[in-house]
């Protein structure tokens, strides 16, 4: 059955509020019918005082009767007065005596009281000769019901709130108990637990959120034989291409030893080397894109960025000897929660970068400027820059710029890797084209990365 | 003098060939396996200064080689592993190698790791009894881990100073990053790793700001560190 959920949903809802209707209004005429009713203490009262006025009415002492009508009808702030009632029949067959014994002026003690008039009843008590009757409007005191206010409040209103409070948890619980797991699954699923499937904890239930767990499931399967042939593929290239090259690197060394050393050797000699570093890089960022971003393997430590500015700038100097270097460092610039490697390498990539761009007498600037929570690192070149609507893709992987900055060696990894060395340490990079010329990249290091662990 | 003699595990023929080749050119004594099993038999029937071993090899990979080896012996043994997944793994890895040296790399990288665990093996028995080093306004006295520079204090970390007092003691030398790695920081060389650089750096900065010749501490590029 398709739409189960809906149809579970139309009953639940559907018959619930049917019965809780029905069940309010059952116990809404219960409890107001029980309201009605004069209190026992104060039936007797009025009993008792018709009483005491049959006593003064047989004695015949009016004055005394009158009296003391009066004395009730101020201290109990009503209404009340002694009637004698004589029937006559004017026409019509005679009257059985049920009916003419029973005749009330008011309502007897035991009735129920009418809870919605606002003014109070008469009460009637027919004294023994069944012609006199005692007559009193119901004292306010007497008057039932006097908490029907709050009564209707609790019946409309709370009751139906105590009932319906816990339905919409249960209901709320069976749609989001299954949500909730598959959220959980899609947690693990990003961290990079391939192998979590939903269905399974799904048990005996059978409906459209059932569905949306195979559906999850399957995609997550679809995904993850994705990822894992993939990395199967990048593991697998890499460790063929591995051995050749260092096969190649020793027989170029063996024929450079053997003093074979023409312009061909060296040239293969040079191309070698630009493959392994193609290789190498291409799986750095294989590597880094594959990972998770918490790279619970790495270690942690504390790197000053001045010592590696020196080790990284002392290198470039060495290859570009025939550039020049300006330099702006201060005397130390501790990073906590950092790596060095990671830095290093971004740094490294951004500094050849730039050297190679510059030509040769012209100047690479470096400069180290620090701020309240990070280091502010700028790189500038005197090349031709970049035009501004490439700024942002030059660190993408193999991007280069048409015409001005290609043909330079390399092959558009430098940046993408170096991009992403610095996310791996919370860092950001950016670049921009110089005031006059060349390009300038701006990296920001956080001085403490706060998202590792210690 | 005695020859070294080398093992070399390695499952490529091509590349087992051309190992044994160089190694050979180079004066030592190579013997041969091409899988985990035949090495194993090899590393511990006969003597060997050093092993290569390959870490991706078919049967029994080099890690279990090296277990087994451990179980009688201490011989050094140079692991040669693929870069990538691995790489990063390796860095809490303690399966008892002494050096790792990742695939690809060329002929002097090899030879300069060789050289380095070689070094520390056999070790230098006079330099152990040294207690002072000087050199032009530089001193190091061991015992008390005081480094002064024109008589003026250095400040140093233990490394840093380890660092220094390996250079001064093989003052002249080029030492090998491998070698530093072994007897400074007391682990091996990964890629990209520039921890030792930059400890140099420091020190090259403390003893300049100190006033002394701090240029002395010379980057060879591409083999080492030398003090001239």
């Amino acid at each position: 059955m398709t739409r189960r959920l809906l149809w579970k949903l139309c009953w639940i809802i559907g018959l619930g509020t049917i019965s809780l209707f029905y069940v309010i209004n059952i116990i809404t005429s219960h409890t107001e019918d029980g309201m009605s009713y004069i209190e026992i203490a104060d039936r007797q009262q009025i009993n008792d005082w018709s009483t005491e006025a049959e006593k003064l009415y047989l004695s015949g002492d009016k004055q005394a009767l009158k009296s003391w009508l009066d004395a009730l009808k101020f201290s109990e702030k009503t209404w009340a007065g002694v009637l004698e009632v004589d029937l006559n029949q004017v026409a019509g067959s005679d009257m059985p005596g049920s009916i003419t014994d029973g005749v009330l002026l008011g309502r007897d003690v035991s009735w129920k009281i009418h809870l919605y008039f606002s003014d109070n009843p008469i009460m009637e008590v027919t004294f023994s000769d069944g012609r006199a009757r005692f007559l009193i409007q119901l004292p306010d005191r007497m008057r039932p019901g006097s908490h029907l206010g709050y009564v209707s409040l609790a019946l409309q209103i709370i009751l139906p709130m105590m009932l319906l409070i816990p339905l919409t948890f249960v209901l709320y619980n069976h749609i989001m108990s299954p949500l909730r797991r598959l959220e959980r699954a899609t947690r693990s699923f990003s961290e990079g637990q391939f192998d979590v499937r939903v269905s399974r904890a799904m048990g005996r239930r059978n409906d459209e959120l059932t569905q949306l767990a195979n559906a999850f499931d399957s995609m997550a399967s679809r995904i993850s034989e994705l990822i894992i042939s993939q990395r199967q593929l990048i593991a697998d290239l890499s460790h063929e291409l591995r051995t050749p090259l260092t096969r190649l690197e020793i027989s170029i060394n063996n024929l450079l030893e053997g003093g074979q050393n023409s312009e061909e050797i060296q040239r293969v000699d040079r191309e070698s080397k630009n493959l392994r570093k193609l290789v190498e890089d291409t799986l750095t960022l294989a590597w880094l894109e594959n990972e998770e971003r918490s790279h619970k393997g790495r270690q942690l430590e504390t790197v000053d960025l001045v010592d590696l500015m020196d080790v990284l700038l002392e290198d470039a100097t060495y290859e570009f000897s025939d550039r020049r270097l300006a330099v702006e460092l201060p005397e130390s610039a501790p990073v906590k929660r950092s790596n060095h490697r990671a830095v290093g390498q971004a740094l490294e990539n951004i500094l050849r970068n730039a050297f190679r761009f510059t030509p040769a007498r012209k100047t690479v600037s470096v400069t180290l400027a620090e701020q309240n929570a990070s280091y502010l690192i700028f790189i500038s070149d005197q090349g031709p820059g970049v035009p501004k609507p490439f700024l942002e893709k030059i660190f993408r992987p193999f991007f280069r710029v048409e015409g001005s900055r290609e043909a330079r060696g390399g092959f558009g990894l430098g940046l993408a890797l170096a991009k992403r060395q610095l996310e791996s340490v919370n860092a950001t990079v950016y670049a921009e084209n110089g005031e006059k010329e060349g390009l300038r990249v701006v990296i920001e290091l956080p001085k403490d990365d706060f998202s590792q662990q210690p | 003098m005695k020859p070294v003699k080398l093992l070399v595990v390695e499952d490529d023929p091509a590349l087992n060939e051309q190992l044994a080749l160089l190694l050979t050119n180079k004066g030592y004594e190579v013997d041969r396996s091409y899988d985990g099993d035949e090495g194993l038999t090899s590393a511990l029937t006969q003597s060997y200064h050093l092993i290569i071993l390959d870490v991706m090899m078919p049967k029994r990979d080099g890690y279990a080689v090296l277990k087994n080896i451990r179980k009688t012996r201490s011989t050094p043994v140079l692991m040669l592993t693929a870069k990538g997944a691995e790489e990063e793994r390796i860095n809490g890895f303690h399966h008892g190698a002494d050096d790792y040296l990742t695939k690809p790399f060329n002929s002097t990288e090899l030879l300069l790791r060789i050289e380095a665990l070689l070094r520390r093996s056999g070790g230098d028995p006079e330099v152990a009894h040294v207690a002072e080093l000087h050199f032009h306004d530089i001193s190091l006295n061991k015992a008390q881990r005081r480094a002064t520079v024109c008589g003026e204090n250095l400040d140093l970390t233990p490394i840093q100073f380890r660092l220094l007092w390996t250079l001064m003691l093989y003052r002249g030398d080029v030492l090998s990053k491998a070698f530093l790695y072994q007897t400074v920081l007391h682990r091996t060389l990964g890629p990209h790793d520039r921890s030792l650089d930059m400890h140099l750096s420091r020190v090259r900065r403390k003893i300049i700001s100190a006033g002394g010749r701090g240029e002395a501490l010379q980057t060879v590029h591409g083999e080492g560190y030398c003090l001239s």
